[in-house]
């Protein structure tokens, strides 16, 4: 949900968070099996073709860090190369199956939910939620700066930690959340059964079924292929 | 006829401190009302009541009558009354929830079930109103952008009644041209509109009736011409330039860009020792962008900068003997207090006890010495937060926006005590203001910047003109 990782036109929301579980399930399922490894780099191009490109790229180096990790631990217990290959394989396949939720802008999915009438207050706090994440990291790096313009010190010492970092940074996550409150409530917004409308609602393509349609026969052919 | 109308109204947040004391105000259709005063005096807090954050989400104990659109706001929920009445609080930065434009602005539409056709209509009508690109991102706008955003957003959900808190900080002049202008085309057209502002050079101009707060009380004001020329007078300037022109900073084709937007297109400027320099522009012209880039906060992507403040710059990072040399006075001033009290804010820079006693003597902060830093008004919070980095006693001060939230008495000590600091110190200064008032009494020197680049340079003159322009 990071501004950098979203595509252009991610698939409808659902259908990207149908695909994840897709991908997570038979991703598992298959790790044991070589075949596995290419069901998974099928589902990469798939994705690519899409038009996740970008987040599909970004991708690549975080799937290695966090395989060659689990890949090493598991080596170093179990000294197979299968079960090394496999633990590569569900790492992978992990990295994937987070792929469309990491390239949906949250105000889609926000709206896709509201649209199959999910509370308001689930989606909306549920929007808030996933906004935080790139908020507090500028947050954090906000106030470090701030402490190194006023030498408040080294951040592995205790004291300055607690003192010069946690207490701003409590202080304005609580600032932020009350104000946020507020502007929202001042806003018109209310929970419970309340009339709305959804600006842009999202729409149903026939690309977003072909996505999810090959992404099933594909995940279907690799269990055939591995297990019947 | 009036759309709000208070009666009696007390309101205390801690039991018997009462912040409003028997407060009768009204505010009419047709109308621009301004609520002036002192920070921390209670305009905010008055116009939280007729909003109904206070009581509904900020609790204390409320006494009287208040009456919005004909209706008692007893009991009513703070999202109920924003179906009459529209509130821009301060800090827009805050108050954004969306991560495009126009999704932003369509919000409080959304929540008001308008039809999609009239929401696309509203949010265009509101971008357009306050020139703002409906597809930028929401995080990439500057302090002034922000601000013009949570005004559209506000504006495009059309209530009659419109509270504005601050809507000034952090806009130029243009900008601020602009929402005053909306605000009188609106009021025109029958909506009451309330602004709380200490810019009054700014607004005054443009309201119909002024009201003033002092310990908890409001009066109206009858004689507005006499109370702008006692409020907006151009501060005066203590301090003299100086006398020769060494080079302390040289900045030669400065860019920087925040992906796809290219915000410095090739800054060339050098900063003299002991020079007060003031830097001018319009909102999202890059003045923040080259403060951080000069402070060493941020990396330019391209071109040069040669300092003749540290010897040893070190890498890439500045270090700290960096900033015990160049003080740093950020736009908001949140992540810079950490300290338990004012006072421990203020010693924790200052060489000894008695320079702090100077400071917090010269910034007047005796009343809020053991007060909580985080607890103070957003004006008192800047205040604290300029007199703690002046206390460490840095060569070059670097002050962004330092004069929002204050009010004129506040802000004429403000530029006093920093002009008796230059005179006394030999610093060098470099400022960023939207505020006609004190930009004279803070510049030897003004550089505009426009089109990404140091379009102008000038000296008190180019200050004028570019305000009054």
């Amino acid at each position: 949900m990071i501004d950098t990782f979203h595509a252009k036109r991610p698939v409808y929301p659902l259908f990207g968070f149908f695909a994840a579980l897709l991908i997570f399930a038979a991703g598992l399922a298959t790790a044991k099996h070589v075949e596995g490894m290419w069901y998974l780099l099928a589902v990469w191009v798939w994705f690519l073709l899409f038009g996740y490109w970008r987040s599909c790229l970004i991708i690549i180096p975080c799937a290695a860090v966090v395989a060659g990790i689990f890949a090493g631990i598991t080596y170093l217990s179990s000294r197979e190369l299968g079960a090394t290959l496999a633990a590569v394989s569900r790492s992978a396949a992990v990295c994937l199956a987070v792929l469309p939720g990491l390239s949906l802008p949250a105000v889609k999915l926000t709206r896709n939910l509201s649209q199959i009438h999910v509370p308001r207050s689930v989606t909306l706090g549920m929007m808030i939620v996933l906004s935080f994440a790139p908020l507090l990291g500028k947050e954090i790096k906000r106030i470090r700066e701030a402490m190194r313009t006023r030498g408040a010190g080294s951040l592995l010492n205790p004291k300055v930690l607690y003192r010069a970092l946690l207490v701003p940074f409590a202080a304005r996550l609580v600032n932020i959340s009350d104000t946020l409150s507020l502007s929202v409530e001042t806003r018109g917004f209310r929970t419970g059964k309340v009339p709305y409308t959804i600006y842009h609602p999202v729409k149903l393509t026939m690309r977003d079924v072909i996505f999810l349609l090959g992404l099933v026969a594909g995940s279907a052919a690799i269990i055939v292929l591995c297990f019947i | 006829m009036n759309a709000v109308e208070m009666k009696n109204v007390r309101f205390a947040y801690v039991k018997d401190t009462w912040v409003l004391r028997g407060v009768n105000f009204t505010a009419e259709y047709g109308k621009i009302t301004l609520l002036s005063g002192m920070s921390g005096d209670g305009k905010s807090t008055l116009l939280s009541i007729i909003c109904g954050i206070i009581p509904n989400m900020t609790p204390g104990t409320l006494e009287g009558e208040t009456v919005v659109a004909g209706n008692d706001v007893r009991g009513m929920k703070a999202s109920e009354i924003s179906r009459t009445v529209g509130c821009v609080l301060q800090n827009a930065e805050l108050q954004i929830v969306q991560n495009i434009v126009e999704d932003e602005v369509a919000f409080g539409c959304e929540n008001l079930a308008m039809p999609q056709e009239m929401i696309e209509k509203r949010v265009k009508a509101a971008c357009a109103m306050m020139e703002i690109d409906p597809s930028l991102k929401t995080r990439t706008l500057s302090g002034g952008q922000k601000q013009r955003l949570i005004t559209a957003a506000t504006l495009a959900m059309g209530q009659k009644i419109i509270i504005l808190d601050e809507p000034l900080a952090n806009l130029d002049k243009e900008g601020t041209h602009t929402l005053m202008t909306a605000l009188r085309r609106l009021t025109a057209r029958g909506y009451c509109v309330i602004v709380s502002e200490h810019r009054l050079d700014m607004v005054l101009p443009f309201v119909d009736d002024v009201w003033n707060i002092s310990e908890g009380v409001v009066r109206k004001v009858e004689d507005k011409q006499a109370y702008l020329r006692s409020q907006a007078e151009i501060i005066r300037d203590i301090c003299s330039p100086p006398q020769e022109k060494i080079p302390l900073l040289t900045l030669t084709g400065i860019t920087k860009s925040f992906g796809k937007r290219e915000i410095l297109r090739g800054v060339d400027l050098t900063v003299y020792k002991g020079e007060r320099l003031l830097i001018l522009g319009q909102n999202g012209c890059g003045k923040t962008t080259l403060m951080r880039i000069i402070a060493r906060l941020e990396r330019q992507d391209g071109g040069k900068i040669e300092q003749f403040i540290d010897k040893k710059p070190g890498s890439r990072r500045a270090s700290r003997r960096w900033f015990r040399e160049v003080g740093v006075v950020y736009q908001n001033p949140n992540y810079q207090l950490f300290m338990p009290t004012v006072r421990k804010e203020i010693e924790f820079g200052a060489e000894s006890k008695e320079y702090a006693d100077e400071i917090i003597d010269m910034f007047d902060l005796h009343s809020l010495e053991t007060r909580h830093p985080q607890s103070l008004s957003e004006g008192q919070k800047r205040r604290v937060s300029i007199a703690a980095v002046v206390a460490s006693r840095p060569k070059i001060l670097l002050l962004d926006e330092p004069t929002v939230g204050q009010d004129y008495a506040g802000l004429q000590r403000l530029v006093d005590v920093l002009g008796k600091i230059h005179m006394r110190d030999n610093n060098t200064m470099i400022t960023v203001t939207h505020d006609l008032r004190p930009a004279q009494a803070l510049c030897d020197r003004a550089v505009l910047i426009e089109g990404g680049k140091a379009a102008k340079e000038g000296d008190k003159n180019l200050v004028q003109t570019y305000f009054t322009k």
